[in-house]
């Protein structure tokens, strides 16, 4: 077989596994309220903490809850669906088969993107409806692509965690809070200049924020000549995440051969 | 007051296909078993994976409820004793799972022994006397994720032996363990029963079930298809004798021509390998079978002769592959 | 009762090194409610507001800890039973998987305290909050009953988690709804009314507006012994259930064999 099909069918038949594996125990009622119940009263919970303070409006935070539902998948499923090879010890068999890393490891984030899209998707509506949100001056192309960006970036996240969930026993536990500081530091509930100039550098080196802000800005009608540097700098940050990713796993894998660190745990 | 006891024991377990219209399936993983322990015996259950030899164990030790039948343990009903059970009864698993790896084996114990109510006098102990049964006693202040899978099965032992049980519930208790170990606990699971224990034990070996055992039932789907002692077991098939002849490759078709001439007199089993092909001749008239290859003999184109009664295994496998056919 | 304490003991001894010693504690107890008070702060700065409100932005986020690291640790006790093999064994043994949760929550609420006492550390220390003029009595009275609700609410999770495998996702669903309906880091009079009725019989939501209307000071005697009673009523009525329901558990998950993951 020529050897890019045979990289391409592994790429995608093992990630439709994965990502079935992960949700094959589930109900639609259990998949519904892990996608979007936990996003969901979150931002409600955020909603009525602005209201108390005084922010009234609360479309700036349902429009950035909705934005950040992607990242979900992108950091918490894939670290899972990576995690979990551990867990339920199919590691050893996967490290030691001949199958290219690449095509196993990012694979993993294919449906995970898809996923994240059409939660996207399915919230906007919803948002419609109950907040009453205003598309009107949308530019639908722009706002599409900067959602798709922000799906895939936030895999590059979820690499770096899937390692970390390989290594720690309590992986989980990092990568939850890690999902929970998205609520801080990318722009979901306020402007990030509001933010310490700390924390604000921190938002910046983070894949997700500038793709937010490229959607908001979408959703306001803004052009590609507007929206060009954020997409940009969303891309290179992005692609720098999954890079990163991908070479950390591979760095640990062949730490692991001489001591066993992916083994024993 | 016989210590097990099994009437018409059955389980079902439900499960669900498919995601968005879920198709609810019946699994019978015990049909129907049924069977009596006396206080003292050392009762054997063999049988092929996914016979229902461990949901019949989960059952007796209470974790299971069964979907039909009724047993008892010491008198006590299994449905609505539970607890009384509970208390004089103790059991393992084959595996290594069951254990907070982050603890101890000691504090594993101590653990196990605050469930079981036990004395703090006397667990302090009995931990000790248990760990060193189990050969762990110098290891009991390191954390069970260094334990290899044997010496976490061991662990279970003891947990299990902790509160002195009446009954003994081991569901392949030598699995994961090396044969010196394995010979160690076979060796401390008869002089378990020689203390007065009641045992019922799980095994894939047929050495230790023959060795072991006063009593084996025999499981394939989910009922019980023989129960006897080991040697009314080996009787059953028929006084059979086994011939076994190894010869090499290139003499295999002379010696399967001298075979076939005895059709109807033996059964044959074979097993080939690069160089050589070897048979299995089961016979109740070895003598007919050794007269008819002395031709071979004098040709010497047998390399390697033997005769010997029908093994535990031989039994289990003929009595398997029979219920097999007629299920 | 002499057995129950020295049982009490060695469960509570295992529940904190095998939960509480950890990164996993760590984060839970102290760097999660962070967040929340986090978010809560800027989005005071971004109202205008020259300092955040203490008692709700600060002090609640340390109470969403509390409530968060109740949820988690028992919700992880559970599924990590099961999928380790132990469930079967903590069932199958004469003490009751009730007792066994009672003392785990409590020592899992017990230990979440931490978030709730950082965040009063860093109100005082950071935001200055002051204790002067606040009812010392009433106020340890409503954090005794607020850990006393949240331990009916856990042990009634415990035993429902242990339903099935299943259910463990339904309670991740209730973490944040609860947080939200209970009014944890806002009055619950930001709710609208019908949002309000929802939460009349989660006793967290009682206890919390004692605590809170103690610590702003702002609150009739009356009105607050009504809290507390209503707090202890429906905490019990919780307890109760699960007293009710450990029998049903019990042979629910003994018949479809949902003890192990495997």
């Amino acid at each position: 077989m020529n050897p890019v099909i045979r990289w391409l069918r592994l790429y995608f038949i093992q990630a439709w596994f994965s990502y079935r594996a992960l949700f094959a125990w589930s109900t639609p009622f259990n998949y519904i309220a892990s996608k979007l119940g936990f996003p969901f009263f979150s931002m409600l919970l955020f909603i009525f903490l602005g209201k108390y303070v005084g922010l009234n409006d609360p479309v700036y935070i349902v429009i950035g809850n909705i934005l950040l539902l992607p990242s979900l998948n992108g950091v918490m499923g894939i670290s899972m669906t990576i995690g979990g090879e551990k867990q339920f010890g199919a590691l050893s068999y996967l490290l030691g088969s001949p199958a290219p890393r690449s095509a196993v490891f990012v694979g993993r984030a294919f449906f995970h993107i898809i996923d994240g899209f059409v939660a996207v998707l399915i919230a906007l509506p919803i948002a419609i409806l109950v907040f009453h949100l205003d598309l009107e001056q949308t530019n639908f192309l722009w706002l599409a692509l900067s959602v798709l960006l922000i799906c895939i970036t936030s895999t590059g996240l979820g690499f770096i965690m899937g390692v970390v969930t390989l290594l720690s026993r309590d992986g989980w536990m990092i990568t939850s809070t890690l999902a929970l500081a998205f609520y801080v530091l990318i722009g979901v509930n306020f402007p990030i200049e509001l933010l310490p100039p700390v924390l604000k550098s921190i938002s910046l080196a983070l894949p997700m924020t500038r793709g937010i802000q490229a959607a908001r800005m979408a959703l306001n009608g803004a052009h590609f000549a507007e929206l060009a540097p954020l997409l940009a700098g969303e891309v290179l940050i992005g692609l720098t995440y999954i890079i990163f990713g991908y070479a950390l796993f591979r760095g640990v894998e062949r730490i692991s051969f001489r001591n066993g660190a992916l083994d024993n745990l | 007051m016989n210590a097990i006891e099994a009437k018409s024991l059955q389980k079902v377990f439900i499960t669900r296909r498919g995601f968005w219209r879920q198709k609810r399936k019946s699994t019978i993983a015990v049909e129907d078993v049924s069977f009596q322990v006396e206080q003292g015996e050392l009762f054997g259950v063999l049988g092929p994976n996914g016979a229902g030899k461990t949901t019949t164990v989960k059952m007796l030790t209470t974790i299971l409820l069964p979907t039909q039948g009724s047993g008892s343990i010491l008198g006590h009903d299994l449905v609505k004793d539970t607890r009384e059970i509970r208390k004089h009864i103790g059991f393992t698993f084959g595996g290594a799972r069951g254990l907070y790896g982050r603890l101890t084996a000691m504090d594993n114990l101590r653990y196990f022994a605050e469930l079981y109510a036990l004395d703090p006098l006397y667990s302090k102990k009995r931990i000790p006397e248990m760990l060193e049964m189990v050969g762990l006693l110098d290891r009991s202040d390191d954390r069970v994720e260094t334990f290899s899978s044997g010496m976490q099965q061991r662990l279970h032992l003891a947990r299990a032996l902790l509160h002195n049980p009446d009954v003994l519930f081991l569901d392949e208790p030598t699995v994961g363990i090396d044969p010196v170990g394995a010979r160690e606990l076979r060796q401390t699971v008869k002089s378990l029963q020689q203390a007065g224990k009641t045992i019922l034990l799980t095994t894939h070996y047929m050495a230790e079930a023959e060795e072991l055992c006063d009593r084996i039932a025999i499981v394939n789907h989910g009922k019980i298809v023989a129960m006897d002692t080991p040697s009314a077991l080996r009787r059953r098939i028929s006084p059979e004798s086994v011939v076994e002849i190894t010869v090499s490759q290139e003499n295999a078709v002379v010696i399967e021509e001298m075979i076939k001439k005895l059709d109807g007199k033996l059964r044959m089993e074979s097993i080939s390998s690069l160089t050589e092909q070897h048979y299995s001749l089961f016979t109740p008239e070895p003598e007919t079978v050794l007269e008819a290859l002395s031709p071979a003999l004098q040709t010497r184109s047998i390399q390697g002769l033997q005769v010997r009664n029908q093994t535990m295994e031989d039994v289990y496998i003929a009595i398997i592959e029979e219920t097999s056919l007629n299920a | 009762m002499h057995n129950f304490l020295r049982f009490a003991r060695q469960q509570i001894s295992v529940q904190l090194q095998i939960r509480t010693f950890n990164l996993y504690s760590l984060l839970l107890f102290f760097i999660q409610p962070a967040i929340f008070s986090a978010v809560g702060m800027v989005l005071s700065r971004a109202a205008g507001n020259a300092a955040p409100d203490l008692v709700y932005t600060v002090i609640g986020g340390g109470i969403l800890g509390m409530w968060s690291g109740m949820v988690f640790t028992s919700t992880y006790d559970i599924r990590s039973d099961r999928r380790d093999g132990i469930l079967e064994l903590l069932i199958a043994s004469p003490t009751s998987l009730r007792r066994i949760e009672a003392v785990r929550t409590f020592t899992n609420i017990t230990a979440s305290l931490v978030s709730l006492l950082v965040a009063v550390g860093a109100a005082v220390a950071i935001f200055h909050f002051s204790f002067n003029g606040i009812n010392i009595f009433r106020l340890l009275l409503a954090v005794v009953i607020l850990l006393y609700s949240l331990w009916c609410l856990g042990v009634f999770l415990a035993n429902f988690l242990a339903w099935s495998r299943l259910s463990g996702s339904l309670v991740d669903f209730l973490e944040l709804p609860m947080a939200f309906l209970c009014g944890f880091m806002y009055p619950i009079t930001v709710l609208p009314q019908w949002l309000q009725g929802i939460s009349t019989f989660v006793p967290v939501r009682w206890a919390l507006q004692a605590l809170n209307a103690t610590l702003l000071k702002n609150q009739e005697i009356s009105q607050y012994w009504f809290h507390i009673g209503m707090a202890l009523l429906t905490a019990t009525i919780f307890w109760l259930t699960s007293l009710w329901f450990d029998r049903k558990v019990h042979d629910h998950i003994r018949l479809t064999g949902e003890l192990s993951s495997i």
